[in-house]
């Protein structure tokens, strides 16, 4: 049982991956059919909704992985003792930067998963609350920083992961993969802001 | 840039404490400028004359220091702040630095305090043995040398092997703390150091057995402070990631055999 600790931590980062980053993915590029219009984006909408088992789907392979995920990340988050103010340094500021979106997604996740898949009744029900919530200047303010927050999350935790899983050790190898970590990071809050302002103008 | 001509006394704001229970608090020397200087003269120009700024009689403050060359790390301390080594830090350069303002002089903090600048760092040495960060070659005849390292090999234990248990990583690290109880940046290196041993990768089971129980390499959260701060310059970040590697397949390995 002594290494209880080390699988789960292990666990932690591997479900992060697959299927939680996995599944951000997918959502981002199922969504992005708001570019092709409102019509489109119903079409996707109840094309998943018709998907066999998608109840067990999203209880398995999303809600399970997240709550999980989540639980051990406040734990992770409670046994960090910040110092960024005092030691000045990009890694460290990412460190705590890790920590700090970690909570803004996990509330941004409640309130989403609440106001689009457990409170509305319909697909349209759906429809209609997002497009409310992103019409209304505040909410959408909310919701830019909760999905920036969620990509920096994303994109600076697959960094770590190939340090985590021993994929890149060296210091050029470390670099590299920053780099393009960084740029995953602004490409995707572009796309994502992107699919916001779309679905905020439908 | 301060004119160190124009520079009178060195001044020292030390955090001090009688006893590891009491208190702590602050006391002010001021010392008559001599050139080239580090921190631990200074301290001893201190215990000549235990005189605080403002004229009081004190007792003269309490460290550590042993090889007066950055080797051995018995006199870290925080200096303005930044953890390092008192014999490696010239006073000339610190008022460069940060001005004629008082060098600030406070002991580590992830240590329990027994006096004044003086820390008890056992607990580094704790560490070093639950990891099993040694070769074992005692027993009932003798094992002979090992066969030699690559020069590779030999390049990066060399680096590892500068390592003198300073302390400086485990201060800056976020996650070794009170709350957890990590093994640190420093104990896994050695890991690595060991491992690669012509004779001690003979035991490195044992090793990686510690690294990945309660408060093992699965508690560094990639802040890289660690290697920041290294005195030694030595790239701890890369020998975590190593030792991740190494740990994994260890765990997954021992997990399918089994």
């Amino acid at each position: 049982m002594s290494k209880l600790s080390f699988f789960i931590r292990r666990f932690h980062s591997l479900i992060a991956l697959i299927p939680i980053g996995l599944f951000i993915c997918v959502h981002f590029m199922l969504n992005s059919s708001i570019f092709l219009g409102n019509e489109a984006y119903m079409t996707m909408v109840n094309f998943m909704k018709s998907f066999p088992f998608i109840e067990l789907l999203e209880i398995g392979l999303i809600a399970i992985p997240i709550i999980f995920h989540g639980i051990y990340g406040i734990y992770i988050v409670y046994l960090a003792k910040n110092n960024v103010l005092k030691y000045k340094y990009y890694r460290n500021l990412a460190f705590y930067l890790q920590r700090f979106t970690s909570l803004i997604v996990l509330a941004f996740i409640i309130w989403h998963v609440y106001t689009l898949r457990i409170a509305p009744v319909s697909a349209e029900g759906t429809f209609a609350a997002l497009l409310s919530m992103l019409q209304n200047p505040l909410t959408f303010v909310l919701y830019v920083i909760g999905v920036v927050a969620t990509v920096y999350h994303f994109t600076n935790g697959l960094f770590t992961f190939c340090i985590t899983w021993g994929i890149c050790v060296g210091d050029r190898a470390q670099k590299i993969f920053a780099i393009c970590a960084t740029a995953l990071f602004i490409v995707i809050s572009i796309w994502a802001v992107g699919i916001l302002l779309a679905l905020a103008v439908a | 840039m301060v004119d160190l001509k124009n520079v009178k006394y060195i001044k020292l704001k030390i955090k001090r404490r009688d006893n590891p229970s009491s208190p702590s608090y602050w006391q002010e020397f001021h010392i008559p400028y001599r050139p080239n200087m580090n921190i631990v003269s200074a301290l001893m120009e201190i215990r000549k004359n235990p005189v605080t700024a403002d004229g009081q009689q004190v007792n003269p403050v309490v460290w550590e220091c042993n090889c007066l060359e950055e080797v051995c790390g018995a006199c870290t301390m925080l200096i303005n702040g930044v953890p390092r080594q008192a014999c490696a830090a010239l006073t000339d350069k610190l008022i460069e630095k940060y001005g004629d303002r008082p060098i600030q002089l406070e002991p580590l903090t992830k240590f329990p305090v027994i006096r004044d600048l003086m820390i008890d760092r056992s607990k580094m040495f704790d560490n070093l043995k639950r990891v099993h960060a040694w070769v074992r070659v005692d027993g009932s005849w003798a094992i002979g040398r090992g066969p030699r390292l690559s020069e590779k090999d030999q390049s990066i234990a060399y680096e590892i092997s500068h390592c003198m248990t300073c302390g400086c990583c485990l201060e800056a690290c976020p996650n070794y703390n009170s709350k957890s109880d990590f093994v640190g940046p420093n104990a896994i290196a050695q890991v690595r150091m060991f491992n690669m041993h012509a004779i001690g990768r003979t035991q490195a089971d044992e090793r990686l057995e510690a690294l990945t129980a309660k408060g093992g390499i699965q508690d560094c959260g990639n802040s890289q402070n660690c290697k920041q701060v290294c005195p030694k310059h030595i790239n701890l970040t890369a020998h975590i990631a190593a030792m991740n590697r190494q740990a994994n397949a260890y765990v997954l390995k021992n997990f399918l055999d089994k």
